[in-house]
């Protein structure tokens, strides 16, 4: 979710918890005060009443348009002292000129006459509808609601998107960088202190971690490097024992062992110092290099190392397929894939190379999928194979990513599948 | 045949000299940049190897002073650094062959007899043991003069014992030579006896005078038949 959406939905929501709560003491305070101002005008109403009754005179028609009406009702001393005061309350009252019931407000108070009579008038007036009143409200409410929702978001979103544009320059460059290739510096002029800082930080953290990274790259290149010399040594004593000396069998066969783990220290080092020279860029030469003929050449050579396993290896290749790559990358990243099938696929399995379109794609039987996520990682073992170093295909993403190749893995119909493409 | 050994690495000079002396040649060293400088001045050597990384300074400058001197000697790089560059630069530079860490002794021996023998016949680089002669640059296999055809991996074999005589080698170390990287893995070396056994069976059958005979059941070794 992008944080404006998040912020807009926050916004509405807050508003429309804001507005109920308004529309609520609105339509309260809009009802007292209606009713105040009837019960001041019945009040008026009932002094006219009750001063036209004491003095004789004519009291008001009820058919004057006014809506008003009025009972006068003689009443007992005893039941005027226990209702002395002004009463108000609401009910309906049939109209007689409308000939409809209507909510009205009434006022019921008592008087007496000169002769000692207690009355008790009751006045009702039209008051207003409720229900009108609170529609009425709810629907201004709304509009306010809807009005108020669009300016505040539409502003939130002038001033958000003018001001976080640091951030979204911020983003971009995250975009684009990426570990181990150079990244140019952060240019995103800002006059806020916190986008200040965040560049600043940013920058450095970068900086931090791309020397981390070619620290680390050094290392390796430098560790294998330094083991050359003493893996020389051991070998060629070794080397030295076995010709040079008379030796039972099994000691023969124990140095020849021995020589055979060297090997593997040996070559161990070599594709560590290669995966160095790879991702510190030291294949600079590229030429047009004909990846058919390696294909081929490839599958011929390892069918006949691997003759004992029986793998059906089969090609599907035009006549020619350049790619403009280091010669010996592009071949190491042939061998790799390919030998690949060679050393992890069971006995007999069939496998296929391909060339379609400017794709690559190897494929061998294989019984699951293999984890996706860490299949190009050094040293991942799918299949335990003691000869194997788990780092043919790190070598092979490694060449990917120097050339900015995709190479994707999938298990299509049982067959572990790699496509490299190699799009212009 | 005089040879300059110039390593840093006390061990590895004293396994590269006593694998030369084995070979009949005679083997000086040096292990500094200074030691190596004074010992070119005063003495002439027919092939040197020359260890790029010296605790005092670079081999290739070395190298360039050598040729600056005038001198003719045969220079063989040995360097840790498997760097393409270097090998470009040292080869630029009049290096006569580069020999990446590790390497095995017969290995060594081989190029050092192999950049000698150029030396001499001046590119010719014709191999001659008992009535077997090959030619590495024609791809040829003589026997008592006869022409003896051989497959591509036959004749890669051969060449590679002709070139170490009378040396063990084990069959991991053939098979990574003669097939090259793609053997790194494989722990059946099936095709590797399919081949010696058609190449010997094609040797006997030439009457050539030399064998491959086996060592230990892991290795082999080429010697000449005694008469």
């Amino acid at each position: 979710m992008r944080l404006f959406s998040r912020i807009a939905i926050r916004l509405a929501a807050t508003l429309i918890v804001l507005m109920s709560l308004w529309a609520v003491l609105f339509y309260f305070a809009m009802a007292d005060q209606i009713h105040d101002e009837v019960d001041d005008a019945l009040e008026d109403y009932t002094t006219l009443i009750i001063t036209r009754k004491l003095a004789g005179r004519e009291l008001p028609n009820a058919g004057d348009g006014s809506n008003n009406t009025f009972t006068i009702t003689p009443v007992s001393a005893d039941y005027a002292r226990r209702h002395s005061h002004y009463r108000y309350h609401d009910e309906s009252v049939y109209i007689p000129e409308k000939r409809e019931y209507e909510p009205a407000r009434v006022i019921t108070t008592i008087f007496n006459d000169a002769e000692g009579q207690y009355y008790e008038l009751k006045v009702s007036t039209p008051s207003f509808e409720k229900a009108d009143l609170f529609s009425a409200v709810l629907l201004w409410i709304v509009a306010l609601y809807v009005l108020l929702l669009l300016i505040t978001v539409g502003i939130t979103m002038l001033i958000f998107y003018r001001n976080m544009r640091p951030l979204y320059i911020l983003l971009e460059w995250l975009d684009s960088y990426h570990p181990g290739v150079n990244p140019k510096p952060i240019n995103n002029p800002t006059r806020i202190t916190e986008f200040k800082r965040l560049n600043v930080a940013l920058q450095s953290a970068i900086d931090r971690s791309e020397q981390m990274l070619e620290r680390q790259t050094q290392f390796i290149g430098n560790a294998s490097h330094e083991l050359q010399t003493p893996l020389a040594i051991i070998g060629n004593r070794v080397e030295w024992l076995l010709d040079e000396s008379k030796l039972t069998d099994e000691q023969a066969m124990e140095l020849y062992k021995i020589n055979k783990t060297l090997s593997r220290a040996v070559r161990l080092n070599k594709t560590l110092l290669l995966l160095t020279k790879i991702e510190n860029s030291q294949f600079i030469e590229t030429s047009q290099v004909d990846l058919v003929a390696i294909v081929s050449e490839t599958v011929e050579s390892l069918s006949e190392i691997y003759i004992s396993r029986q793998i059906k290896f089969t090609t599907d290749l035009p006549s020619k397929f350049e790619v403009q790559m280091n010669e010996s990358l592009a071949s190491t990243l042939v061998t790799n894939l390919i030998k690949n099938v060679y050393v992890h696929s069971e006995q007999g399995v069939e496998a296929r190379a391909a060339i379609v379109g400017r794709k690559l794609i190897v494929e061998n039987q294989g019984r699951e999928m293999l984890d996706r996520e860490h299949i190009f990682e050094r040293f991942y073992q799918g299949s335990q194979r003691e000869t194997s170093m788990g780092l043919g295909l790190a070598l092979v993403a490694a060449i990917c990513r120097h050339y900015n190749i995709n190479i994707e893995y999938s298990f299509v119909n049982g067959s572990h599948r790699f496509e490299i493409d190699f799009a212009e | 045949m005089k040879i300059l050994i110039i390593e840093d690495d006390s061990s590895l000079r004293e396994i590269m000299s006593r694998a030369l002396r084995q070979e009949k040649f005679t083997v000086e060293t040096a292990s500094t940049f200074a030691e190596a400088d004074s010992k070119l001045a005063g003495y002439n050597y027919d092939c040197i190897l020359l260890d790029i990384m010296l605790p005092d300074g670079n081999g290739l400058q070395l190298l360039e002073h050598i040729r600056a001197l005038g001198k003719r000697e045969n220079v063989i790089i040995v360097s840790a650094r498997n760097a393409i560059e270097d090998r470009v630069q040292g080869l630029d530079l009049g290096a006569d062959d580069y020999l990446p860490k590790p390497f095995h002794t017969a290995e060594l021996v081989a190029r050092v007899r192999s950049v000698l023998r150029r030396g001499r016949s001046g590119g010719e680089l014709k191999i001659e043991i008992g009535n077997v002669s090959l030619s590495p640059s024609s791809r040829q296999v003589k026997v008592e003069g006869q022409e003896l055809s051989l497959l591509k991996k036959e004749f890669d074999i051969l060449l590679y014992f002709m070139q170490r005589p009378a040396h063990m080698i084990d069959k991991t170390m053939l098979a990574e030579s003669v097939w090259g990287d793609y053997v790194d893995d494989t722990d059946n070396f099936q095709f590797v006896y399919a081949q010696i056994k058609n190449l010997r069976r094609k040797l006997a059958d030439a009457k050539a005078s030399i064998e491959i005979s086996s060592v230990y059941g892991f290795g082999y070794k080429l010697i000449e038949k005694s008469a």
